[in-house]
């Protein structure tokens, strides 16, 4: 487990001392939420993890009879093997209804001589308050770039694999702080070649380079329309990327583009919105790309012909 | 202390299985007790109590440690068990009706009994109502909320409020299990978890367990575990809205707390007003206005990716509205939720009125709140409409103070209620008769009336209230209603 370090010390305190109260993990996704509950259930329970650890991905099932059946029937049956107690990982639990969570407080205390739970969620809020009483409230963090290529780095070292600097930040780039994306970015590009370079990994992730981007953005608001216009037909056409993808890049960057007023950038943003928008919406991204790409010389006020 | 007792949680470790080991809440444990006494000889007249209040303050624990101090046996049944009709007749109606071996008593103790609504447990309120009525043994429910609870089964029961506990008892409850666990521990580290957990001892418990375990000296240091709720570090985000001027790190700053972009626009809304002057208000409010229109795209189409750009113009596009420096004014939470807190009460009366009224009339409840409470609001000022108002809904005590807006205890108030009372059960005969002519839906609809006090199979007479109301609509004159309300008194139990 990487990032997250207090959180670590905490969570490894639990296994130690090889007692665990019921826990709920919340943060974005890809932050190790469900890898940390797989490695409390490893680390506690060794050999018979698999036996003594359940997950049930509450989207998929939500009903107040999920708690009252399969729910419940795992958490009365005894342990196996040495282990005191089983874990029941419930992800996504903030997608129970309202009456699972209530079903599901007393099944909580009631089993907990054999039976712990974890619960994950994106936002603590979305969960009743009796549960969040029942559990001792973990907070998870994105996860920093420093984490992610720590990360990378170690895999590429355990898999013998070639990784150029540039690759490693592109990897970065990518991920945005989602580890579950850099480590697919990184073990898809593995297969595509022998070496790992940043032209593989915004390949096989169908991202633009985050220059390329950049230019885009500087070319239409220095009134250089044309350019930028072809620059973006070759991004659709010839580097095959999505409208959706591409907004959602100039998104990113519009932010730390140099010469562009903070007050122009918020106008920019609420342009690009609408553009993400009306791509949905529309038929066609490539006119409604081109026509935010208007948008972005009328604000910045100069208009070469 | 065996190896199996260390594993168990603290919450359910230290829970105390004694009345006298309850921390706090000494005036609602003294009502419970007063009500268990009167069960030594025979059965009271309110048979059952409800004890209600905040998670995590000793509702479930202080009905077990009832049982336990009086030596009556426990039965338990909770939300995680289903609670159908036939599953509450089946485990709560015979442990209701039948003694103990040793001819002691039995308590049936029903947790969470504002969850006992939705589909999955259809028929399970009704049921109850009648276990209570027909109980021989004494019955306890609990409830975080008791506007959740059935207006029926409230009728039947004890109300007994439980208080959230004060920061100094549940630190002084944390010494005491820092002492058994033999854990040295800071004061100030005891009272943050304390505070942390705004009055529910259950999750302090749970939060020193978290980061107490294992360790023989706490510090103030060790106190990590997040909070349950975040007010915190919302007001950090504020500050870098309103008062300082980096875009990107009022848009970071949000990732790091947890709060929905819905709810921190009403945070930022609240506090614009407060915070910016002139036309770096009314262009904060324009940021505000497109971010709501992101957040309109993400409710209405699943489109998630909206958020971000909703995210944004709430923090950002706020950030560049100011065109100064403000003073410090202090950041308020949203006022709306606090009214909406305040007025839960009424707003719930006020939506189970509109229920019943539309179940009677065949709308829905929506329309019934909106198109016919407000003429039933003016109609009831008349005494014998009203009288026959209550009879034809169904109405209770506390619905009919709502409506004819004077206190739940006037006198006014029951009387009609009485009256009401009275006319429903004349009322059941004619309906009788009425669906006589119906065959199977009129035998039905008689079961039902007779069964329970407030049939809730939609009949054929609402409809013609919602006619009368509407013809009242129309001419709206002060001398209709009256005439109209005799009518109304032909057609309601009439048809």
């Amino acid at each position: 487990m990487v990032g997250q370090t207090n959180t670590i010390g905490r969570l490894s305190s639990y296994v130690r001392t090889e007692n665990l109260p019921h826990l709920m993990f919340t943060g974005p996704p890809g932050v190790g939420k469900t890898a940390s509950a797989v490695s409390i259930a490893r680390e506690l329970f060794g050999d018979t993890w698999q036996s003594n650890f359940t997950e049930l991905n509450a989207s998929d099932e939500r009903g107040i009879d999920v708690v009252r059946h399969k729910i419940k029937n795992f958490a009365r049956t005894s342990p196996v093997g040495d282990a005191d107690f089983k874990i029941i990982f419930l992800d996504e639990a903030d997608a129970l209804t309202i009456d699972a969570q209530s079903a599901l407080r007393r099944t909580m205390e009631k089993y907990t001589r054999t039976c712990r739970f974890i619960l994950s969620c994106n936002y603590s809020s979305k969960i009743i308050e009796p549960i969040q009483s029942r559990c001792a409230v973990y907070r998870f963090g994105p996860i920093t770039d420093e984490a992610v290529e720590e990360r990378v780095r170690y895999i590429a070292t355990e898999e013998q694999l070639d990784i150029t600097e540039d690759g490693v930040d592109a990897i970065k780039y990518v991920a945005h702080g989602d580890m579950r994306k850099a480590i697919n970015a990184l073990q898809s590009a593995a297969m595509l070649d022998a070496t790992i370079d940043r032209d593989a990994i915004y390949q096989i992730t169908a991202t633009a380079r985050p220059e390329e981007i950049e230019k885009l953005i500087s070319d239409a608001y220095k009134g250089d329309f044309a350019e930028s216009r072809r620059k973006l037909g070759d991004l659709l056409t010839k580097q095959g990327l999505s409208g959706e993808d591409i907004v959602g890049q100039i998104y990113r960057a519009v932010f730390d583009v140099g010469d562009i007023p903070d007050r122009k950038k918020i106008e920019l943003i609420d342009k690009i919105g609408e553009t993400d928008f009306r791509i949905t919406e529309g038929a066609n991204e490539r006119i409604q790309l081109e026509a935010l790409l208007a948008q972005f010389v009328l604000s910045g006020g100069i208009y070469n012909d | 202390m065996n190896i199996s007792e260390t594993k168990i949680e603290w919450s359910e470790k230290y829970r105390p299985t004694s009345l006298s080991e309850i921390v706090g809440n000494g005036k609602p444990v003294s009502d419970l007790c007063a009500w268990a006494k009167e069960w030594r000889n025979r059965a009271p007249d309110r048979k059952a109590a409800i004890l209600y209040g905040k998670p995590g303050i000793g509702k479930t624990t202080a009905a077990h440690a009832l049982a336990h101090d009086l030596g009556w046996e426990a039965i338990e049944l909770n939300a995680s068990d289903q609670r159908t009709a036939t599953a509450i007749k089946k485990v709560a109606g015979m442990a209701s009706e039948t003694a103990t071996i040793g001819g002691g008593i039995r308590l049936i103790i029903l947790d969470e009994a504002d969850n006992i609504y939705g589909n999955a447990d259809r028929g399970g309120a009704r049921e109850l109502v009648r276990i209570i009525q027909h109980t021989t043994q004494p019955i306890l429910l609990t409830a975080n909320d008791l506007y959740g609870v059935s207006q029926g089964i409230k009728n039947l029961c004890v109300p007994i409020a439980f208080r959230s506990l004060q920061s100094r008892s549940i630190a002084q409850l944390l010494r005491k299990i820092c002492q058994n666990e033999g854990i040295a521990c800071d004061a100030e580290a005891l009272l943050r978890l304390a505070e942390n957990a705004h009055g529910d001892s259950r999750s302090a418990i749970n939060d020193l367990q978290a980061v107490a375990q294992g360790k023989s000296k706490l510090h103030q240091d060790d106190v990590v575990v997040s909070s349950r709720d975040s007010r915190d570090t919302i007001f950090d985000v504020l500050k870098k809205i309103f008062k300082k001027k980096d875009i990107k790190d009022a848009l970071n700053a949000t990732y790091d707390i947890d709060e929905t972009p819905d709810s921190l626009i009403s945070w930022v809304d609240e506090n614009l007003p407060a915070q910016y002057r002139g036309g770096d208000m009314v262009s904060g409010f324009d940021a505000l206005s497109r971010a709501d229109i992101f957040l309109g795209r993400v409710q209405r189409r699943q489109n998630y990716r909206m958020w971000r750009y909703a995210g944004a113009m709430m923090t950002s596009g706020v950030v560049v509205s100011k065109s100064r420096e403000y003073a410090g004014a202090r950041f308020m939470p949203p006022s709306q939720w606090r009214r909406l807190g305040q007025t839960r009460a009424a707003r719930q009366m006020r939506d189970a009125i509109s229920g019943k009224i539309g179940l009677r009339c065949q709308v829905s409840q929506r329309y019934a709140r909106l198109n016919l409470l407000p003429f039933v609001k003016g109609l009831v000022s008349d005494r014998d409409y009203a009288v026959r108002l209550a009879a034809w809904a169904g109405l209770d005590v506390g619905e009919i103070a709502y409506l004819t807006g004077s206190k739940k205890g006037a006198l006014k108030v029951k009387t009609i209620y009485q009256e009401a009372q009275t006319m429903f059960e004349a009322g059941i005969a004619e309906e009788i008769e009425i669906f006589g002519g119906f065959g199977q839906q009129g035998q039905q609809g008689l079961q039902n009336a007779a069964a329970d006090l407030k049939p809730e199979k939609p009949k054929r007479a609402p409809v013609a209230l919602a006619e009368e109301l509407e013809k009242k609509q129309e001419k709206g004159t002060e001398k209709e209603p009256k005439e109209a309300l005799k009518k109304a008194q032909t057609s309601l139990f009439d048809f």
